[in-house]
């Protein structure tokens, strides 16, 4: 019986150590601070080259609302080969598309309670837009690999973030293993902030951003 | 026999039970489907007019989404949920004829709706009514077509300084202007700055003159003016090419008031409704959005420098001997003419941009009508069915989203290659589009590494007429960049001229419909081991810089967008 036990915490012990172990060995963990932006909130933080692995993004589901003539979430980031919803759950008509070099798509009118699906193929920047409505835009950032993050309220970030991709069916995604890469920020007010780092085996890589207000960068170059 | 005495005591009782229970089937009640999965129609009836029965008329129930259009024998079957809150009332309308309806009847029969006809019967000597009039029920409507552009059309004082050759502070003879140039003439501008007053009058109005009429003259282009007109027609000989026909008719029905819209189930005493599909039509806005010029005594210009045979056609023009001015409508046109069937943007009219419900006016509201009108006669619609007046154009919010753009580099030996992508998004028209002397300016940089910025060798430059003198203040000539304009100009080479004086378009190279313009600028790259950087800007510019300064207007850069690579 005794024996059992121990067998069991043993096996615990090495899924926990398992499971720590991957933020431990490759996690980006840091703030963004902005200058002239209201909150924190909402900017990506995004491994510029990563190796992708064996993250499949065509089994990514994303949801873009509608509602209050509004697009929600404002900036949504999501993996190569993902699929986003847009369904329009306001009380008049919507017509969502994009002239985006990244994806150039037109949905055409559709009405309250409707919702139609569109398959991002190409990474960068989506440029979101409702034909009758001039106010709605949004973002969605079609990333080539699944080290992003989204910030929040108070600008924190974690590279991968394991709930945020959890939530989209995008899972087992690894941690980074060690090495050199770029880290940069986006948001469609901010000047993309970069930084050169290095993750080592031995934990966490911390990271502060302060990117000022202006133009946006491409996602890569 | 007790047992049969207290039967037929539960009778009367049984029956009202069955009774409600069948009148809620009938007048809205929680399905209007039947035992068998079968509809049960809400109602049936008929349209007829003085001539007979009514064929093509459009029906619903007062406030519904739902559209029924008459047989030829006038019938109609209408089905769906009764709109919360209204009197049930079956409603009828068609272009041509007063609106009418009849309150649902018990068992969703309804009898004859009978329509009057709008006679012809125009009063050119018709006192419109003063919008504050229509706000005594349409407070919301009213209040934000007050805050439009619409509402001070009259009163513009950048109108006022062009026609009489003023400037900002009143000063004349600063600047041009058009009675400077044209002593004699009254011109045209009251027609639609000024149209209450101009459709009363057999001759051209000077615009002074107007502010002195009564004010509800000239209350800019006004909810009585837009709402009595009837059609509107090909007329070669005005500004536009196309004349609103009114029909001033007063009083009708007593002392209601005629108003034409879109709505065909407007059943109320105050106003005689007539629906009017011209108001859900681009066509609506050409009166106006529209300003040609012939040039006259045998004169053309060399059109095909600006435009192809397609763009020329499509405008509607033939010859050489029309100045397009102003062509936001025919913009449109084309374009609608151009898309084929099942094009997600066919169909898309003026009206569902320029009238959208926009954030400011939320939460959504389901009434046209308010305070006791509401409750008196308030129709319950769905917001989609609303139309807020609010006209918005050229504003830093639309202008915003009217564009947008991308950049790519490449770096290639010592150049760094810079592509700029400029798309139309949102505007059904060219952009810039009305007066041609808005413009849309586009500024391109490349620093390297170490911020220092590099040579433009290859690339467009913006040219003299956007502004000599310090960049920091907007004068940007000679900068990397490009300028989005219609610059008009005359026979001695003079840009930028005012409509009157210009005999030729020398550039129209404004953003089409959904198109994306690429331009390519290639700056000098010493070190080809540099980062370099790139960024552009575009930037809305409502007045030419040289017209602004002469006119001592205030005006600011709207900025649209910028972008890095």
């Amino acid at each position: 019986m005794r024996k059992g036990v121990q067998l069991i915490l043993a096996v615990a012990c090495c899924l926990l150590l398992n499971t720590a172990g991957w933020a431990w060995a490759g996690s980006i963990v840091g703030v963004v601070k902005p200058q002239g932006l209201r909150s924190p909130e909402g900017i990506l933080v995004y491994v510029a080259k990563a190796p992708a692995g064996p993250t499949d993004g065509s089994q990514a589901k994303f949801i873009m609302d509608q509602t209050q003539l509004a697009f929600i979430p404002h900036i949504l980031p999501v993996l190569v080969d993902s699929k986003v919803e847009f369904p329009n759950n306001d009380k008049v008509a919507h017509n969502v598309f994009s002239l985006s070099r990244a994806k150039k798509f037109n949905l055409g009118s559709y009405q309250p309670g409707e919702a139609k699906t569109v398959q991002f193929d190409q990474p960068g920047v989506v440029d979101l837009r409702c034909d009758v409505h001039q106010e709605m835009n949004a973002y969605i950032l079609v990333l080539n690999n699944p080290y992003f993050a989204l910030t929040d309220k108070e600008g924190r970030f974690t590279i991968p973030d394991q709930s945020y991709l959890g939530a989209h069916d995008v899972k087992d995604v690894p941690p980074l293993s060690p090495g050199k890469y770029l880290v940069k920020t986006w948001h469609e007010k901010l000047k993309t902030a970069k930084k050169k780092i290095e993750i080592s085996a031995a934990g966490d890589t911390t990271i502060v951003f302060k990117p000022k207000r202006g133009a946006p960068g491409v996602l890569y170059k | 026999m007790a047992r049969k005495k207290e039967l037929a005591g539960l009778a009367p009782t049984l029956f009202i039970i069955l009774s409600v229970v069948f009148l809620q089937q009938a007048q809205g009640g929680p399905s209007d489907t039947g035992a068998t999965g079968t509809t049960r129609p809400r109602a049936i009836g008929r349209v007829v007019s003085q001539y007979g029965p009514m064929e093509g008329a459009r029906v619903r129930l007062r406030g519904g989404d739902q559209l029924i259009v008459t047989d030829e024998q006038g019938h109609f079957t209408v089905h769906g949920p009764l709109p919360p809150w209204n009197m049930p009332m079956v409603t009828a309308g068609k272009e041509g004829w007063f609106n009418n309806g009849v309150i649902l009847g018990r068992f969703g029969l309804v009898g004859d709706i009978s329509l009057r006809p709008v006679f012809l019967a125009d009063d050119p000597g018709y006192q419109f009514n003063s919008p504050e009039v229509c706000f005594d029920c349409h407070g919301k409507v009213t209040r934000i077509w007050n805050e439009s552009k619409m509402a001070h059309t009259t009163a513009n004082p950048k109108l006022l300084d062009m026609y009489y050759g003023t400037d900002a502070e009143g000063t004349p003879g600063q600047g041009e202007g058009y009675r400077l140039d044209n002593p004699r003439s009254n011109g045209n501008c009251a027609t639609c700055h000024a149209p209450s007053a101009a459709a009363g009058s057999r001759w051209s109005l000077d615009l002074r003159g107007v502010l002195s009429s009564p004010r509800t003259e000239w209350e800019g282009v006004s909810c009585e003016y837009c709402h009595k007109v009837r059609r509107v027609v090909d007329d070669p000989s005005t500004p536009s090419g196309t004349t609103a026909i009114l029909e001033r008719q007063a009083p009708v029905r007593g002392r209601s008031i005629l108003v034409f819209g879109p709505y065909d189930d407007v059943v109320v005493p105050p106003m005689a409704a007539s629906y009017s599909s011209l108001y859900e039509s681009g066509r609506f806005c050409s009166t106006c959005h529209s300003h040609l010029k012939r040039l006259g005594g045998g004169q053309t210009w060399d059109r095909k420098l600006i435009y192809s045979d397609k763009e020329w056609t499509g405008f509607g023009f033939q010859g050489d001997t029309t100045l397009p001015i102003q062509t936001t409508y025919q913009e449109w046109k084309q374009w609608q003419e151009s898309l084929p069937a099942g094009d997600p943007n066919k169909e898309k009219k003026c009206q569902q941009c320029h009238m959208s419900w926009q954030k400011k006016l939320l939460p959504y509201d389901n009434f046209v009508v308010d305070g006791g009108a509401r409750r008196m006669w308030g129709a319950y619609r769905s917001p989609e069915q609303i139309r807020p007046h609010h006209f918005e154009g050229g504003t830093k919010a639309q202008l915003q989203n009217a564009l947008a753009m991308e950049m790519e580099g490449e770096i290639q030996r010592n150049e760094l290659v810079v592509k700029v992508h400029i798309s139309n998004t949102n505007g059904g028209h060219w952009v810039p589009t009305g007066e041609p002397m808005r413009s849309v300016l586009l500024l391109v940089e490349a620093r390297d590494s170490d911020d220092k910025p590099l040579r433009l060798i290859r690339g467009g430059r913006l040219p003299e007429w956007v502004g000599s003198g310090d960049p920091a203040e907007g004068h940007y000539v000679g900068l990397p960049g490009a300028v989005f304009a219609r610059v008009l100009a005359d026979d001695k080479g003079n840009l930028n001229v005012p409509f009157w004086r210009a005999t030729k378009i020398a550039v129209d190279n404004r953003i089409r419909p959904k198109k994306t313009v690429t331009l390519e600028f290639v700056f000098a790259l010493d070190d080809p081991e540099n980062e370099p950087s790139a960024e552009a800007g575009l930037i809305y510019r409502p007045v030419m810089r040289a017209l602004a300064r002469a006119k001592k207007w205030q005006v600011e850069d709207i900025p649209i967008v910028s972008k890095a690579w």
